[in-house]
C-alpha cells in the first residue's frame, strides 16, 4: 500500500502538480486503508469516487484541494450519495440536492470518499447512538472516538482521508477531534452555510473542518466559508483564514476562564494545558486566569434550547414525504409507529425533553428564560474579548473513555460537552488542537476560543503552538 | 337579553410571484405538484428563504387598515402534526404580527361603524389535501404560498355587519392589488367565532368557531343561524360547549366537527433560521407611496361627480370595470360613462359570462359614444342600439351609425326642419302661445316624423320653444 495520505497537503499537491501521482492513487489508498482499519467509521462509501478521480486527470491542478480525498459527515446532504444521519429513519434516503458546502468542495475538485458514521442525528458524544453501530477510536479500538462527528474524526486521525467535514452543535467537531488527536474547528455561527446540513439545533449548528494540522484546517475553511443566500444566518466575509499563520504571537493577550480549569477536569489534562500556558508566556503572550460568569448554566441551557429546537426540526420525519414509513390504517398510528420505530432511543428522549420545555406554560418557565440567560452568556463573553484576544482551556474534561460508560447515565453524557457548550451558546469560533498525550498514550486537546470571525487569530496561535510542540500524531508511531 | 359577540379570522393568499419561504412559483392553479422545490417538500437540510415582496404586500394591507406596523419583527414556529404540513410546523408570526390595532369602516343602517382589527400577521399556507376514497393525496403547489391572517376584534354584532366587514376587507385588498380575494377559489378564507352573553355581563360567553364557509353572503347566513341556535340552547337552560362547527351549504346550518378539549398546545418557538426583519423608514415610506386610491376615496369622488350610489357600488364591486372607468372618466361625462358600464355593458358581461377584456370595447369607441350622448347628438335609445356592436365588433362608432342607418342629426339640420314645421303649422304656434300645451306636443310629433325619430327630444323641445318665443 502507498503512503501518500500520510503526507502533508502541500506535498500531495506538489506530487499531483508534477503528475507524479494521480487523484485515483489517493482514492485507491483511501479505500484500502478504510478496508484495513475496520473502524466502522464510514456508513456509505462513494462508489463513484474512482470515476470522479479519473475525470480529474485531464484537468489542471488549480488549487491546493484539487483531487484531495475528503470524508463527509452523514448529516450533510449529497445528491446521488445517500444521507442517513446514522438513523433508521433515513436508512435509504437520497437527497435531491447538494448542501452548499458540498457544492463548494466539488468546485475545488475534491473527491468525496464517503459519508461518515456519527451519533444518530448528531445526538450523542460517543458515536454509540448510531443505527449503524459504533465507530472505533483508531488510537484504541476499545474506546469511543467521541461524537457526534465520530467517523469524520476517526477517518482523519487514521489517515484514511486528508480532510473531513463535521458538524458541531454543542461540541460535535471539537470533542471527537480531541478524543482522536486531530485539529477540529467550530467556526463562528454564520461563517459557514448550513444549507444542506440536516438540522439538529438551528441556532447552534455549524459545519466545521477537521484535519491533521492547523494549516490544512484553515485551507478547508477558506473553501467552505462565506455568505450563502440560501442561509439567512450566514454572513459575508472574505478573509483568508491562513493569513496570520506563522505570524509572531508575542503580545497576544490570552484569558483562561477559571471554569475551564476547575477540579472537574482531569488532572493530567489540566497539567498538560498548564504546560502550554507556560510555553506561551515564554513566547511573550500575556496569560491571565479570569472569571466569566454563568458559564456553569450552559449545559442546562443547552438541554432546553438545543432540544427544544431539535423537537421541532425533527417533526418533518413523519413518513409522508421520504424516509422510513410504517404504513398504518389510522393517521395517528402512522405517526406513532413511524417515529417510534424510525428513531433511536436517544433521539426520542431528546424530542420528548424538547417538546416538554416548549409545552404550554413550560415555554415561559424554561425556554424563554433560557433564551434570556443565553443572551447574558453572550454579553459575558463579549466583555472578556474586550480585554483578551483569545481564550484558552481544555477541549474535554478527560480523554477518550471505553465504550458503554454512559449507557446507565444519560445525563452524564452531556457533561462531556461541559467545555464546548458555553462557546456554542455564544456562537463563538473555537478550535480543538492536540497538545500531547496522557500516560495511557491518549491525546489531550487544547481549546482555543476566538472572538466572532477571528478564526484567523485562532489559527495563528494554534499554529504557533503546533510548531513549538512538534507532536508526532501519526497512529502507530513511537512517541 | 342575550347579545352576540362575533369575531372573524380571515386568511388571504397574497399574489407574490414566488412563495414566502422558498423560491417555488406561487401559482396554485398550475399542474398539480409542479410548483415545488426542496424547501416546500421540507427536505432535510433545507432552510427558509424570505420573500421581501410578501412583507411589502402585507405592509400595504396593514397601512390600508390603519394598523400600527411592527418595524422590528420576527417569525415563529407553530408546531403540530398533519400530513398537509410538510415541516411539522408552520412558520407564522405569533409574538410580533406585522400589524396591530387597525380598523375598517363599514356603513350600517345606524351610520359609519369602525370594526377593530386586533392583528395582521404573515404565515405560510399548507399543502392542499385531496381526499379520494380511502386515500388522501397532497398538492404541494399550495405549500408555502404566502398568507396574511386578519383577526378582527370581537365587536361584530350580527351576520349583516360581518358581511359588510368582509366586503370592505375584500374590496380594499383587491384594490391594493395584493390578492385575488376570491372566497370561492380559496384565496380568501373565513372563520367566524360566535358567542352569546347577557347584555350587561362583562364576561364573554363560550365561543363556537364556524369553519368552511364558502362565500361572503354565506358568512352572514351561518352567523345568523348560529346565533339563533345558541339562543335556543341558552334560553332553554342549556350550556354551550367550546366547539368547532362547519357550515353546511345544502341545509344552510352549522354541523358539529369537534368539541375542543384543552387548548391546543402549538409549542410556539422563535424561528431560528430567519433573523429579525427591520422595516426601515425608506421601505415603509416607499410602501405608503405605492398605495393606490382605495374604494373609500373613490366613493367620495364619485359622489362628488353625481354618480348614483347604486352605480358607485357596482363600479367598485367590479374592479375591471372600475379600472376601465378610471382610465377615461376625467375626459368625458362621467355619469353617462358610469351608466353605460354598470348598465348595458355589465349585463352583457354577465349574460355571456365573460370579462371586459374578452369584448371588443375600445376606449376610443366608448369615448366617442359618450361624447355623442352627452352632446345629445344621438338619443339614449340610439346609444342602446349602438352599444352591442361596440362590444362584439371592431367597427368604429361612425361605421355602426352608418350601418344602422342612424343619422346623427346636427343642430343646424334640426333647426331647418323645426323652422319648416313651424311655418307649415302656424295655427299650432298660435295655440301654443295661447297656452295650449297640446299644440307643442303636436309640433314635436311633426318634427319627429320628419326626422324619423332621430331628434333628441330634449334638444328639440328647447329649440322649438326658443324659436316660437322669438317669433
Amino acid at each position: 500500500m502507498t503512503n501518500y495520505l500520510d503526507l502533508e497537503l502541500t506535498e500531495i499537491n506538489k506530487l499531483l502538480k508534477a503528475k507524479k501521482i494521480k487523484p485515483i492513487d489517493l482514492v485507491e489508498e483511501a479505500f484500502a486503508r478504510i478496508k484495513k482499519d475496520e473502524l466502522n467509521d464510514f456508513i456509505t462509501l462513494n462508489e463513484k469516487a474512482r470515476e470522479e478521480a479519473k475525470a480529474l486527470e485531464n484537468l489542471e491542478v488549480d488549487n491546493l484541494l484539487f483531487g484531495i480525498p475528503i470524508a463527509i459527515k452523514d448529516n450533510i446532504v449529497t445528491k446521488g450519495l445517500r444521507t442517513t444521519c446514522a438513523s433508521k429513519m433515513l436508512e435509504n434516503f437520497d437527497s435531491v440536492y447538494d448542501a452548499t458546502v458540498i457544492e463548494k468542495i466539488k468546485a475545488k475538485h475534491m473527491i468525496i470518499i464517503g459519508k461518515t458514521n456519527m451519533d444518530e442525528f448528531a445526538m450523542g458524544s460517543t458515536g454509540e447512538t448510531s443505527y449503524f453501530g459504533n465507530t472505533l477510536n483508531p488510537r484504541d479500538k476499545s474506546r469511543v472516538p467521541g461524537g457526534s462527528s465520530s467517523g469524520s474524526a476517526a477517518s482523519v486521525a487514521s489517515h484514511e482521508v486528508v480532510l473531513a467535514l463535521g458538524s458541531d452543535t454543542g461540541g460535535s467537531v471539537r470533542q471527537p477531534s480531541g478524543f482522536c488527536g486531530i485539529v477540529g474547528l467550530k467556526p463562528t455561527y454564520g461563517c459557514v452555510s448550513r444549507y444542506g446540513l440536516v438540522a439538529f439545533a438551528s441556532s447552534l449548528d455549524q459545519i466545521g473542518p477537521m484535519s491533521k494540522n492547523v494549516y490544512e484546517n484553515a485551507v478547508l475553511l477558506n473553501a467552505i466559508a462565506g455568505l450563502d443566500e440560501k442561509d439567512l444566518t450566514s454572513v459575508k466575509q472574505e478573509k483568508d483564514f491562513t493569513s496570520l499563520i506563522g505570524k509572531d504571537i508575542k503580545g497576544l493577550k490570552i484569558g483562561v476562564p477559571n471554569y475551564y480549569m476547575s477540579d472537574v477536569i482531569d488532572i493530567e489534562v489540566r497539567n498538560k494545558i498548564k504546560e502550554v500556558l507556560e510555553l506561551l508566556k515564554k513566547k511573550g503572550c500575556e496569560v491571565d486566569y479570569i472569571d466569566i460568569p454563568n458559564l456553569e448554566y450552559a449545559i442546562p441551557l443547552y438541554q432546553v434550547i438545543a432540544l427544544g429546537e431539535a423537537s421541532t426540526n425533527l417533526a418533518r420525519f413523519d413518513g409522508v414525504k421520504y424516509g422510513f414509513l410504517s404504513d398504518q390504517e389510522k393517521l395517528e398510528d402512522m405517526y406513532t409507529y413511524t417515529r417510534s420505530i424510525g428513531f433511536g432511543a436517544e433521539v426520542k428522549r431528546r424530542i420528548m425533553v424538547g417538546s416538554y420545555v416548549l409545552s404550554g406554560e413550560n415555554a415561559k418557565t424554561y425556554y424563554y428564560k433560557a433564551l434570556r440567560l443565553r443572551h447574558n452568556i453572550v454579553e459575558n463573553f463579549k466583555k472578556a474579548f474586550k480585554k483578551y484576544d483569545l481564550l484558552l482551556g481544555p477541549t474535554n474534561t478527560n480523554v477518550a473513555y471505553p465504550f458503554n460508560r454512559h449507557l446507565d447515565n444519560v445525563l452524564q453524557s452531556f457533561y462531556d460537552d461541559l467545555l464546548t457548550i458555553p462557546v456554542s451558546m455564544a456562537g463563538l469560533p473555537a478550535l480543538a488542537l492536540p497538545v500531547g498525550f496522557n500516560k495511557e498514550n491518549l491525546p489531550i486537546g487544547l481549546q482555543i476560543i476566538g472572538n466572532y470571525f477571528k478564526e484567523d487569530e485562532i489559527y495563528q496561535l494554534a499554529s504557533a503552538i503546533e510548531s513549538e510542540l512538534k507532536l508526532d500524531l501519526k497512529i502507530g508511531s513511537d512517541k | 337579553m342575550l347579545v352576540p359577540t362575533i369575531g372573524i379570522e380571515v386568511h388571504v393568499e397574497l399574489k407574490s410571484n414566488s412563495k414566502v419561504f422558498s423560491r417555488g412559483k406561487n401559482d396554485f392553479n398550475d399542474d398539480i405538484n409542479t410548483n415545488v422545490d426542496e424547501i416546500d417538500l421540507a427536505y432535510p437540510g433545507t432552510l427558509p428563504a424570505l420573500n421581501k415582496d410578501v412583507i411589502t404586500m402585507a405592509m400595504k394591507a396593514c397601512i390600508a387598515f390603519h394598523c400600527d406596523i411592527t418595524r422590528h419583527m420576527h417569525f415563529d414556529r407553530k408546531n403540530y402534526f398533519y400530513p398537509d404540513l410538510p415541516k411539522g410546523f408552520q412558520i407564522t408570526q405569533q409574538d410580533t404580527p406585522i400589524g396591530r390595532n387597525g380598523y375598517v369602516e363599514i356603513k350600517t343602517d345606524e351610520g359609519i361603524k369602525k370594526i377593530g382589527i386586533e392583528r395582521i400577521h404573515i404565515e405560510e399556507d399548507t399543502c392542499k389535501s385531496i381526499h379520494s376514497g380511502k386515500q388522501t393525496l397532497l398538492n404541494y403547489n399550495r405549500a408555502g404560498v404566502p398568507l396574511i391572517e386578519i383577526v378582527s376584534k370581537p365587536v361584530i354584532k350580527d351576520g349583516k355587519e360581518a358581511m359588510l366587514y368582509l366586503e370592505s376587507l375584500r374590496e380594499n385588498l383587491l384594490y391594493l392589488g395584493v390578492s385575488d380575494v376570491k372566497m370561492e377559489e380559496g384565496s380568501m378564507r373565513c372563520d367566524a367565532n360566535v358567542s352569546l352573553k347577557e347584555e350587561d355581563s362583562p364576561v364573554l360567553g363560550t365561543k363556537v368557531e364556524i369553519k368552511n364557509i364558502g362565500s361572503i353572503s354565506k358568512v352572514a347566513i351561518s352567523i345568523n343561524y348560529e346565533i339563533e341556535r345558541q339562543k335556543k340552547i341558552l334560553e332553554s337552560g342549556g350550556k354551550m360547549k367550546e366547539e368547532t362547527r362547519r357550515f353546511d351549504d345544502k341545509t344552510e346550518t352549522t354541523i358539529l366537527m369537534r368539541v375542543k378539549e384543552t387548548g391546543n398546545d402549538y409549542r410556539y418557538q422563535p424561528e431560528p433560521n430567519i433573523p429579525f426583519v427591520d422595516i426601515d423608514d425608506k421601505w415603509y415610506n416607499d410602501t405608503v407611496e405605492s398605495i393606490p386610491t382605495l374604494p373609500a376615496a373613490m366613493r367620495d369622488e364619485y359622489e362628488q361627480l353625481g354618480i348614483s350610489s347604486n352605480n358607485i357600488n357596482t363600479l367598485i364591486a367590479y374592479k375591471e370595470l372600475n379600472d376601465f372607468y378610471r382610465e377615461i372618466y376625467k375626459d368625458i361625462d362621467s355619469v353617462i360613462l358610469a351608466n353605460l358600464l354598470t348598465g348595458d355593458i355589465l349585463s352583457h358581461l354577465n349574460k355571456n359570462n365573460i370579462e371586459l377584456k374578452d369584448t371588443c370595447l375600445t376606449k376610443e369607441n366608448i369615448l366617442k359614444l359618450v361624447t355623442l350622448l352627452s352632446k345629445k347628438e344621438i338619443t339614449s335609445k340610439q346609444g342602446k342600439e349602438i352599444l352591442p356592436y361596440l362590444l362584439t365588433t371592431n367597427n368604429s362608432v361612425d361605421k355602426i351609425i352608418d350601418d344602422l342607418g342612424i343619422k346623427g342629426l346636427d343642430n343646424s339640420e334640426l333647426e331647418t326642419i323645426v323652422k319648416n314645421v313651424i311655418n307649415a303649422n302656424n295655427q299650432s304656434v298660435v295655440d301654443y302661445k295661447a297656452g295650449k300645451e297640446k299644440a307643442l306636443k303636436f309640433l314635436i310629433g311633426q318634427v319627429m316624423k320628419e326626422t324619423k325619430g332621430q331628434a333628441n327630444p330634449e334638444t328639440l323641445n328647447k329649440m322649438l320653444i326658443d324659436l316660437i318665443n322669438k317669433m
